[in-house]
């Protein structure tokens, strides 16, 4: 009867900042971003990424409260760099990430595809190739 | 393989316990490797295997990617990519057993086959519309549901107790929605008209004189606001089974440890000393039951691992998306989230 509304999960309220950043006052090349209406997809994701910057000192993220619907990520880098450019710098090669796979995937869908088409035709029905099936033949 | 290396790359499996199991591949973890991000390496050791593919179904490999990305590409497939599903049910007559809310939520769960990327979500319209309610044509597909229960004309056949027999429309199936197209609908899914996924779905019992006259709205949704939105049915992926052994088993332990895997996992073959040896087939096919790390004979001569970046998914469509556009779909949901980030971090900085 009292339960939140779902839509709180994933739409903004009113005035409220998709991101916000909270510099860190006791230590240099610190910051905490505070992400609104995100979850554990985006912040282990980018806590992933981050750390493997050697730039990046620390990375580490959390859901403060279950019925809060943020994640809190903190940020130290070393001093030739900011929090902000690292953030930056994942999100840009997370994207590319993504796109790197989605064309991977489309290529192996077509190869697939023909595959199947393939077997058909000789009659043997089915795709049960190895794990990493016979594309050799096509290319 | 070395000992350093296995913890790089595998899980490792003991009779009591699971070990090695976060990625430690960040710079500065193993002196003399390095882990830096570099999409060109990327590029070269990731792979994608589709191993099956079917009506619903999909069986593909990620093969390179963290742990965090394919849990992404998980959750995101489960909450949020968006499908069609009936979201008002508007009760003109409804005189049969079932209440108003019950028949409303079973409804709502009927897949519907329509195209998501025809639709725009209610929120965009609105947007568009200067905050107009309301449904439109771009955001909304129109069912009517008028069913009536009435005796059957003719004595039924001998003394017949099947409601089937006795009665037309005893029960209500899914397959009786007809779609009620809207402004420019009719024209623009001429060739596909949405419609539920199975024709067959229960929906209702009635009997003579009772009856039902519905008008339902479907809407776009994602999986976040509620189940009945999500395209798929199961998202779940596990991690490569692989199998090292590391001393032969020879003779009748050959055969046991042959018993203590899922059928095609392992082989018994004659080796070269004409003595019977146990070698690893096809570790895909392993449950990772552990089953023979309870026999003390096998103790020191096996481990058992998983490959830590190399994950199976397993995904299967509700039916309204075909099953091989379900990851690209992902990945396009995923991409803009980082735009939209990104976007409002690029912002934030400019204002600093």
């Amino acid at each position: 009867m009292n339960a939140p509304d779902r839509f709180e999960l994933f739409v903004l309220g009113e005035g409220e900042k998709k991101l916000t950043i909270t510099p860190d006052t006791k230590l240099p090349n610190a910051a905490t971003f505070t992400f609104q209406k995100e979850d554990h997809t985006i912040g282990n994701m980018l806590r992933i990424q981050l750390l493997k910057y050697k730039k990046v000192l620390f990375a580490g993220y959390k859901v403060p409260h279950p019925l809060e619907h943020c994640i809190i990520l903190k940020v130290q880098t070393t001093a030739d760099t900011t929090p902000e450019a690292m953030l930056m710098d994942a999100f840009q090669d997370l994207i590319d990430e993504f796109a790197t796979l989605k064309k991977k995937f489309e290529n192996e869908l077509t190869l697939h595809n023909i595959n199947d088409d393939k077997s058909l035709r000789d009659g043997n029905g089915s795709s049960t190739d190895g794990m990493y099936g016979n594309n050799e033949y096509y290319f | 393989m070395a000992d350093l290396d296995l913890l790089k790359n595998r899980v490792i499996l003991e009779s009591d316990r699971v070990y090695s199991i976060s990625s430690m591949d960040v710079p500065g973890t193993y002196p003399g490797v390095d882990d830096t991000w570099d999409i060109e390496k990327f590029r070269k050791n990731f792979k994608v295997v589709i191993s099956e593919l079917t009506k619903s179904n999909i069986e593909f490999d990620l093969i390179g990617v963290d742990a965090a990305i394919a849990n992404a590409f998980r959750r995101i497939l489960i909450a949020e990519v968006p499908s069609m599903a009936i979201e008002d049910v508007f009760i003109l007559n409804n005189t049969s057993i079932m209440h108003d809310e019950v028949l409303a939520h079973r409804l709502g769960l009927i897949p519907i086959k329509a195209d998501p990327n025809d639709f725009s979500f209610r929120w965009e319209t609105a947007q568009k519309n200067g905050n107009t309610q309301g449904p439109t044509d771009a955001d909304t597909i129109v069912f009517k549901l008028q069913v009536k229960c009435t005796n059957k004309k003719g004595a039924p056949k001998d003394d017949s107790l099947d409601p089937s027999e006795l009665y037309e429309n005893s029960s209500v199936y899914s397959g009786q929605m007809v779609w009620s197209p809207q402004g420019r609908q009719e024209e623009f899914f001429k060739n596909s008209p949405p419609r539920p996924v199975y024709d067959d779905i229960l929906i209702t019992k009635l009997r003579p004189k009772q009856e039902i006259d519905l008008e339902l709205h479907c809407v776009k949704g994602i999986g976040k606001d509620h189940a009945k939105f999500s395209p798929v049915a199961t998202a779940s992926y596990r991690l490569l089974p692989d199998i090292i052994i590391t001393k032969p088993i020879l003779g009748k332990d050959a055969e046991k440890f042959q018993k203590c895997f899922p059928e095609g996992v392992v082989e018994v073959f004659t080796n070269k000393d004409g003595e019977k040896e146990a070698r690893v087939v096809n570790p895909r096919k392993d449950t990772v039951s552990r089953e023979c790390l309870r026999h003390a004979e096998f103790k020191d001569k096996v481990k058992l691992t998983r490959v830590r970046d190399h994950f199976i998914f397993n995904v299967e469509s509700v039916g309204a998306i075909p099953p091989q556009r379900l990851l690209p779909d992902a990945v396009k949901v995923l991409i803009e989230k980082c735009k939209v980030l990104k976007r409002s971090l690029a912002q934030l900085n400019q204002n600093n």
